[in-house]
């Protein structure tokens, strides 16, 4: 049976889409993504899950970087901050920091987390800063047209690489598994379902969460990031997988010709805010109630 | 009318000079804080080298009076040699009737030119100590040198020693051992002082202690005051990266901020520490982070996002000698065209700069009242000379600050149709911190219209520019602050100074001695750099028949933008010795610029 003989009209969605609570969550403003851009599953899977986690519009601040990735939090009816190319995660500490009661979630893209953001995600995962980071990892620069970007395949063609990209990919779940990120994961933006479990399991998780996110640019990538390679090259962890094993986590991230979805690695550890708590006591003073 | 400044009873300056590891500026520290305890007024800078060890000079110099100086003298009344071979240049600042002390025992290596002695010039006073003997007479080594010439310049100039074994006592408070045979070092060095026939003319009259009225009288640094003032402002989060000559309000608060349930962390750079600090004024907290000048250029582009996006912090900016790496532990005055200008685009930004002490403390905790009222990142500048230099302040009894001046939208403002950015009468919109109700919003460093969704029409971004702009002017009137002050000859001068940051102190220095020569002189210091309060000083100008402006920086960068301001040109002194301008040198321009005058006034023939 093929479902893609029936169309779909939006009539038919819309009760489906309204029970899922999601809509309490979007904005007014229309996303400005590409029509198939995977980004739109994750702004839904992003919605459903603040409806589904209980977190009010008002607690939750989205913070990200520049980038195709990083407008979402003009799509998301929360508090959001839109600061500077590769900034999201430094920016997102200093909103935590001052007010502990916020869900901060950041968003960035490839480039704007690997490449000139790439000095702070050491810094943000070995904190357990107590935010959530979405990497949305469409392997090129979409807003500025589709150059070669950190995660880029070798040998890909760009206009910035018109003969082949000459660099490797960098492989971003093993550097954050050895930057000492508390909670790694990785999804698929064409596999929405598991896609909103596991951000609401980043979201939920105390610590520096981390999601990766494979989503195709439908505009700009014609032959290699796209959803039909991807879904052909996606798996699922395999049944077992133990989470809690540094070791086994590594071993998985390592073998991304076949990128594993699910849950690489968790671990509960004290967070930044807790740490810094903690000083407060040996300095012994009283903590300050930092929200206004 | 002429006001005759009256001269205070005491006012001496000592210079002690070592290579590092002498205990030179421990010393130094401990002299200026018992100073200070006994009532003096104190002001005082150090001068040592970048590196931490070798054999680099240091140089621990204090101007001691009645009434608070502002500066320090080009000649010191007594010089204290624990390291012949780098004391031996100094020799020639010390006036004539004033004292040397040094070490009367035999030196190896003996420096170029020999012992000190044969270069103290007549009209000095020569005291030859046995330092090095009385030490290990006292505490079986050499190390206590600096404490046996301390024990010798209290008993040689009749100080009373309590508070010296006191000043002992505290310094080295984590050990008592140390404490003890430093007390004894300083006993030896005070028994010979007080025995030593004295000849020079240096007096220390006695002082009256300030009678109290609630206020806390301390001895620090301008680091230590601009702490003071993050801390009775209610700072809630520091952000930073340590980079000299800024490092210690780092340190500072540090250790004072968790006692007051508050949080500091070290970032991993510059980028990272604005980064936060604009996150935490985002959600409301009172943050700053505190840098210099190669951090400062790292910041630019989120200072401009601040800007835009109209979020309140303070960046603390402590200058030095530059560009690029520069020179770390040198005085300059060269990053005020950054702090006022840098970064893309048009980012008004609110620029204030202490010139002494005090001011350190007051702008401190002004800075985080305007950046809340004006809803813009505001730049204290200071320089390392103030940063570093140590002078008496007296702090109100309460803190002279606003708890809160964020002008928070009310209930009918919020909700769907709530504008973050409304461009109102005075151009300052109401916000929203995240966490309230109905007052979701995004800011952004795209240009914005009034409900912050990214636009970029002509008309929206004149509009946003407009008001970005002209909501600073009200910072020109910004409460309970001295924006700008005249001292001096009132009414029409021949020369007047207008100075900013630390180098007023020598302006005043100088003006004050010019009077005294009978030229008509005025000084206007200017702590509000940006927006400019070009009125004021082009009112000062009118009074001057010719404006000097002296400055540590070799473009004349303040000369620039007062000139761009108010129109006039000015006469400018730009002097880049990696140290203070010397007041010499202003005295100089002004006696120049008199004679320069009277030559052209017309000659009236009987």
């Amino acid at each position: 049976m093929n479902d893609f003989a029936r169309p779909i009209f939006l009539e038919d969605k819309l009760p489906e889409i309204r029970d899922s609570g999601r809509l309490d969550y979007r904005s007014k403003t229309l996303p400005t993504w590409c029509p198939g851009c995977g980004y739109f599953a994750i702004v839904d899977g992003v919605t459903t899950a603040l409806k589904r986690e209980g977190i009010a519009n008002h607690e939750a601040v989205i913070v990200s970087g520049i980038g195709c990735s990083s407008r979402f939090p003009f799509f998301v009816n929360t508090y959001g901050f839109h600061t500077l190319h590769g900034r999201a995660l430094p920016v997102a500490t200093g909103v935590k920091t001052a007010n502990e009661a916020l869900t901060v979630v950041a968003v960035g893209g490839d480039g704007d987390g690997f490449a000139i953001g790439g000095g702070h995600l050491p810094h943000a995962c070995k904190r357990n800063v107590n935010i959530t980071y979405l990497l949305l990892d469409n392997g090129i620069y979409g807003l500025t047209k589709g150059q070669t970007s950190p995660t880029s395949a070798q040998g890909f063609r760009t206009p910035t690489s018109p003969y082949e990209n000459p660099d490797r990919p960098l492989n971003p779940l093993l550097m954050v598994l050895a930057y000492g990120a508390s909670w790694v994961g990785q999804a698929y933006a064409g596999r929405p379902a598991q896609l909103l479990d596991l951000i609401r399991q980043a979201i939920a998780h105390r610590g520096f969460s981390y999601l990766h996110i494979l989503s195709p640019c439908v505009t700009f990538d014609k032959t290699n990031r796209t959803y039909g390679n991807l879904d052909l090259q996606v798996r699922d962890l395999p049944a077992g997988h133990d989470p809690s094993d540094l070791q086994v986590a590594m071993a998985e991230a390592m073998n991304q010709e076949a990128p594993a979805l699910g849950v690489y690695f968790r671990q509960e550890r004290p967070t930044l805010g807790q740490a810094l708590d903690s000083l407060v006591d040996k300095a012994s003073g009283s903590r300050k109630h930092l929200a206004r | 009318m002429m006001t005759q400044r009256m001269m205070p009873a005491t006012d001496i300056q000592i210079a002690i000079c070592g290579s590092a590891g002498d205990g030179t500026i421990a010393a130094g520290e401990i002299l200026r804080n018992v100073m200070a305890g006994i009532g003096y007024k104190v002001i005082s800078f150090d001068v040592y080298p970048a590196e931490i060890r070798g054999f680099g000079k240091c140089i621990a110099r204090m101007r001691i009076t009645t009434e608070q100086a502002y500066s320090l003298k080009q000649r010191s009344d007594v010089l204290i040699s624990l390291d012949d071979s780098h004391a031996i240049p100094h020799v020639g600042e010390v006036r004539d009737c004033g004292a040397v002390i040094y070490e009367s025992g035999s030196i190896r290596p003996v420096p170029e030119g020999g012992h000190i002695s044969a270069h103290i010039l007549p009209g000095q006073l020569p005291y030859g100590v046995p330092l090095r003997e009385l030490s290990e007479k006292a505490t079986g080594a050499n190390k206590s040198r600096n404490i046996v010439a301390l024990g010798y310049l209290a008993g040689l100039f009749g100080l009373p020693a309590q508070p010296f074994i006191e000043g002992i006592d505290g310094k080295f408070k984590k050990k008592a051992e140390v404490a003890r045979s430093n007390e004894a070092a300083f006993q030896e060095g005070y028994a010979i002082g007080q025995a030593t026939y004295k000849l020079d003319d240096v007096s220390f009259e006695p002082v009256a202690r300030s009678a109290g009225n609630g206020a806390r009288v301390a001895m620090i640094n301008g680091n230590a005051a601009v702490v003071r003032g993050c801390l009775d402002a209610g700072i809630e989060t520091f952000f930073g990266y340590p980079i000299t000559p800024a490092t210690s309000i780092m340190e500072r608060l540090a250790a004072e901020m968790p006692k007051r349930g508050a949080r500091l962390l070290q970032t991993e750079d510059e980028i990272s520490a604005i980064s936060a600090t604009v996150g935490a004024g985002y959600a409301g907290a009172r943050a700053a982070t505190a840098t210099s000048g190669p951090g400062l250029a790292l910041m630019a582009e989120m200072l401009g996002l601040g800007v835009i996006a109209e979020v309140p912090c303070v960046v603390f900016v402590s200058q030095r000698g530059g560009p690029a790496t520069g020179m770390p532990t040198k005085h300059e005055q060269s990053d005020l065209h950054m702090a006022v200008y840098g970064g893309h685009g048009d980012a008004p930004r609110i620029v204030i700069a202490p010139t002494n002490v005090e001011g350190c403390y007051r702008c401190a905790g002004k800075a985080f009242e305007m950046a809340e009222a004006y809803q813009v990142p505001v730049i204290v500048l200071l320089d390392l000379y103030l940063s570093n230099r140590y002078e008496t302040v007296s702090f109100p009894a309460r803190p002279p600050f606003e708890p809160d001046m964020t002008r928070y939208a009310e209930k009918g403002e919020l909700g769907e149709g709530y504008k973050r950015f409304r461009v109102t009468e005075d151009f300052i919109s109401p916000r929203a911190v995240p966490g309230t109700r109905e007052g979701m919003h995004v800011a952004t460093g795209l240009e914005h219209n009034e409900p912050g969704r990214p636009n970029d029409q002509p008309e929206n971004h004149q509009a946003q520019s407009h008001k970005r702009h002209q909501k600073l002017k009200a910072a020109l009137r910004h409460p309970d602050f001295t924006h700008y002050k005249r001292f001096g000859d009132e009414g029409k001068v021949d020369v007047g100074l207008i100075a900013w940051g630390s180098t007023f102190g020598e302006c005043l220095e100088a003006m004050h001695k010019a009077r005294t020569d009978g030229i008509r002189c005025a000084a206007m210091k200017v702590v509000m750099l940006s927006p400019f309060p070009a009125e004021a000083v082009a009112a000062f100008m009118d009074d001057c028949a010719a404006v000097l402006v002296p400055e540590v920086n070799y473009q004349g960068q303040f000369a620039n933008l007062l000139q761009a301001n108010v129109g006039r040109r000015v006469e400018r002194l730009d002097r880049v010795p990696g140290t203070p301008m010397p007041v010499e040198e202003i005295l100089q321009e002004i006696r120049r610029l008199t004679g320069r005058i009277e030559a052209r006034r017309p000659v009236r023939v009987a």
